[in-house]
């Protein structure tokens, strides 16, 4: 390969990785030369070639007997949510795979799930409690357990003191771990009264709300099934990155004639596989939508049938397409040539199913949701919603119905707290729809907005951060302001496995368990397969979960102050495992019990591949929405979607 | 992209599909994860085909191993017949006759043997035969999402 173009062998497979280079080109070629003589003068069989004899080497067969096996979960925020299998030996760790009952996981996890075994025993781990004498100052001393907890209790019963109320103490947490009795961190919080939360969501929620408008929910359909697209438009997405496992079915639809569109400002890995790479201005997403939207409606490539029956406010998006679009004004605002949109629309049109999965990257622009809200009306306007292989794919939480009960915990009597205006919500707000408003809540503070709002928090401000599951400085905005922000601060608690730069400005710090170490259970927003996660070795050195860290807070805090916490004071992360399923969760999956996933992941049994395959829509009209009144209702300038130029403080992109 | 096994040798080998690798490195990880191998000491790699050696707008990636070769350099270098042929095709280095002198790392057209530091003797890639006396794929085989690493195994087809 490297004879074509003629490298010196710098490069390439013989260079790196310090072995001696061979120069690989020419020496290969001599000396394939050279063994061809060889071969012809008979001298071949002089050379040590007598050792081809047929030996049959063998190392005792690998055989899973000899190893303890472990159903785990890979916890960190990514699509695939890989069901794995872990080899334990003499209680150690040996090695990792991906389940093979699982059709997405299909025996292999990804670079990071491969490198799970070595980080669980990583000499860098954080190993017990440590308390760092001046912030940043690199002093950790090792304390014990008993010493951090009641430090850290006394502080809080401080400030509840000072204050009348614990809104002092405000929780910084996101999806560093997604087994769900993780949640049990917000119990935690509310176990000790009414806290300060900085919550929303730093990913997706544009998107969701563009989704509740349209559809009444975000629901994709089951990635396996895009092996039955003959089109996919892969939009803001780099599944070859992001969600390797994903790539077997984009692979699969190629291999039966589908085309495969990315669209992408940065020429991905995904891109580089696509058989078309558009690289659009940034924020331009929604302006190519829309021109795609108008050239299948001047091509009269609507599906009528849908539109009409299935759907509320088609005339309103077409009028405003016909009075407002053009291809070629979206071709001037995405840099994408007007040709190019118009050929793209139309196969994507003609394409029966096409389906289109929508990243999370574009709705973090203004016009974010409207973005998303344009692409959902391209793939509905083509009829492709409710078609198995069709779909506009963002995400789901259909399997994720679990009973939360790490998480609703309640606050102790007598607690007060917050009075006003409640803030964002994140995804998970079982609260919503629940009976009386509380006298009192929690004080929400924007999570898109940490240091700021960390800055700006009054009566009382906040005076400790537990932050879990998060790394605050790696994670959240200015990391300048974050610093001004952390200073404010008279207690850092930090839960974590290494010393990130948040724990370097932390004044504690709590080894947490990884996912060999803790009972769980983790559902996918992309697939549908649901796993175990069982405690396949002993915590290391002196790590414990995150609730059996709020037990023991809760332990200091009553001794303390009786009746303080209410998180109960001894927990076994299995039995909280268990509490987490219901019978909705069991039939979902089609199992009677949860040590049935011991055999294995199990996916949720749906009536089709395809989310909304009956079209009776969670819309307040039951229909697909392209006008969503709610939208509008809710101080959005307009029910359809639309597109309305990027902030003015940008670069006009069609100026350079 | 379709695999031809009627056209392959009866012997085992890999088969990379360039066209399908997302060069995502999980091959090579899942080789480490396997077999923790000293650190810098690489069974498997994946390497990027930059532009000088792969001279087209995408981006492609090779992974390799050892290619367990018909003829095989190392064998063919080692003075102390550490390496062996087996009857399937899987060139194993037994590394309890390894003396250490580095003649199979310099030989080797691919790099494949690599000089553990610690134990101060040669290693490479076992095509992870004791797996495959199990029934088992390779490790690294299992591991592509993609299945653009596959082994080319008269008895499994399939893989
Ligand atoms: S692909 Fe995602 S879920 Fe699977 S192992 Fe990798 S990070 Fe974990
Ligand atoms: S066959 Fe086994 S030893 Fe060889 S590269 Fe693959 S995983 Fe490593
Ligand atoms: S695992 Fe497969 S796709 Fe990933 S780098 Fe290796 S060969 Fe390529």
């Amino acid at each position: 390969m490297s004879n074509r173009t003629g490298t010196t062998g710098k490069t390439g497979p013989n260079g790196p990785g310090g072995i001696p280079s061979r120069g690989a080109p020419s020496c290969s070629m001599s000396r394939r030369s050279f063994l061809k003589g060889l071969i012809a003068s008979g001298a071949l069989a002089t050379l040590p070639c007598g050792l081809l004899l047929p030996r049959n080497a063998s190392a005792a067969p690998f055989s899973k007997s000899d190893f303890q096996i472990f159903r785990n979960a890979c916890p960190r925020n990514c699509y695939d949510t890989c069901s794995m299998v872990t080899y334990v030996r003499d209680g150690v760790v040996k090695f990792v795979e991906g389940a093979p009952e699982s059709t997405f996981t299909a025996g292999g996890l990804c670079v990071k799930g491969y490198s799970y075994p070595r980080r669980v025993y990583s000499p860098d781990r954080i190993k017990y409690p440590m308390v760092q004498d001046g912030r940043g100052s690199g002093n950790w001393r090792r304390v014990s357990w008993d010493e951090a907890m009641e430090r850290i209790a006394r502080k809080l019963l401080e400030i509840k003191e000072k204050d009348g109320n614990l809104l002092g103490l405000a929780l910084t947490k996101y999806s560093g771990n997604f087994g769900i009795t993780n949640y049990g961190v917000e119990g935690m919080m509310s176990s000790l009264g009414y806290t300060t939360r900085l919550v929303g969501t730093p990913c997706w929620p544009a998107g969701i709300d563009a989704q509740n408008y349209d559809l009444g929910d975000m629901w994709c359909n089951d990635p396996e099934d895009m092996e039955k697209s003959r089109y996919i438009i892969i939009w803001g997405a780099n599944p070859a990155w992001c969600s390797v496992h994903s790539m077997k079915y984009v692979y699969a639809a190629r291999d039966r004639g589908a085309k495969i569109v990315v669209i992408d400002p940065v020429l991905t890995q995904t891109a580089a596989k696509g058989d078309v790479a558009w690289q659009p201005e940034t924020g331009s997403d929604g302006a190519l939508a829309l021109g795609m939207a108008r050239h299948v409606l001047d091509l009269g490539l609507v599906d009528r049938d849908f539109v009409a029956n299935n759907a509320v406010g088609f005339e309103e998006f077409a009028a405003y397409l016909r009075g407002n679009v053009t291809v070629e004004w979206a071709a001037e605002k995405s840099g994408i040539p007007a040709d190019d949109i118009r050929h793209v629309a139309e196969e994507f049109a003609t394409a029966k199913p096409a389906t289109i999965w929508i990243g999370y990257g574009m709705q973090r622009h203004v016009n974010g949701g409207a973005s998303v809200r344009a692409i959902d009306a391209l793939v509905a306007m083509t009829g492709n919603v409710g078609k198995v292989g069709g779909g506009a794919r963002y995400g789901h939480l259909q399997t994720w119905g679990f009973n939360y009960h790490a998480m609703i915990q309640k606050a102790p009597a007598g607690s007060t707290g917050f009075t006003g205006k409640s803030g964002p919500k994140g995804e998970f707000d079982v609260t919503a729809g629940s009976a009386a408003p509380a006298a009192y809540t929690d004080r929400a503070l924007n999570i898109n907005k940490t240091a700021q709002e960390l800055l700006d928090a009054q009566n009382p401000p906040v005076r400790v951060l537990w932050s879990s599951c998060k790394n605050p400085f790696a994670q959240d905005f200015d990391r300048n302001k974050m610093l001004r922000a952390f200073e404010k601060l008279e207690m850092v608690v930090s839960v974590e496995q290494f010393f990130t730069e948040t724990v370097r400005h932390s004044d504690i710090v709590l080894p947490v368990t990884t996912l060999f170490e803790e009972w769980t259970v983790n559902a996918s927003y992309w697939h549908y397969w649901v796993s175990l996660n069982e405690q396949a070795i002993a915590p290391l050195h002196e790590a414990k979960s995150n609730i059996e860290i709020a037990a023991l807070l809760s332990r200091h805090m009553n001794r303390l102050s009786p009746g303080s916490c209410t998180y109960p004071q001894d927990i076994d992360t299995k039995e909280w495992m268990e509490k987490e399923f219901n019978k909705g969760v069991y039939d979902l999956l089609g199992i009677s019990h949860w040590q049935d996933l011991r055999k294995g992941p199990a996916k949720a049994k749906l009536a089709s591949s395809a989310s909304w395959s009956d079209r009776t829509f969670k819309t307040p009209s039951g229909k697909y929405e392209f006008r969503s009144d709610l939208c509008a209702s809710h101080g959005h300038k307009a029910s359809s979607p639309t597109w309305t130029g990027w902030r003015s403080s940008r670069r006009n992109p069609s100026s350079t | 992209m379709t695999t031809q096994h009627a056209s392959l040798p009866k012997k085992r080998a890999f088969l990379v599909d360039v066209e399908r690798c997302i060069g995502c490195f999980t091959c090579a990880m899942a080789c480490k994860n396997y077999y923790h191998q000293e650190t810098g000491v690489v069974w498997r790699q994946l390497y990027p085909l930059d532009e000088a050696i792969y001279p087209h707008r995408e981006r492609a990636f090779y992974s390799l191993a050892c290619n367990h070769c018909e003829n095989p350099a190392c064998l063919n270098a080692c003075p102390v017949k550490a390496y062996e042929k087996r009857e399937d095709g899987v060139v194993v280095h037994h590394q309890d006759r390894c003396i250490g002198c580095g003649n199979c790392i310099r030989s080797c057209p691919y790099g494949a043997p690599r000089y553990n530091p610690v134990l101060k003797k040669a290693e490479k890639c076992s095509l992870c035969h004791e797996r495959l006396d199990a029934g088992e794929q390779p490790a690294c085989v299992q591991s592509c999402p993609v299945r653009a690493l596959r082994l080319s195994c008269p008895e499994h087809p399939a893989w």
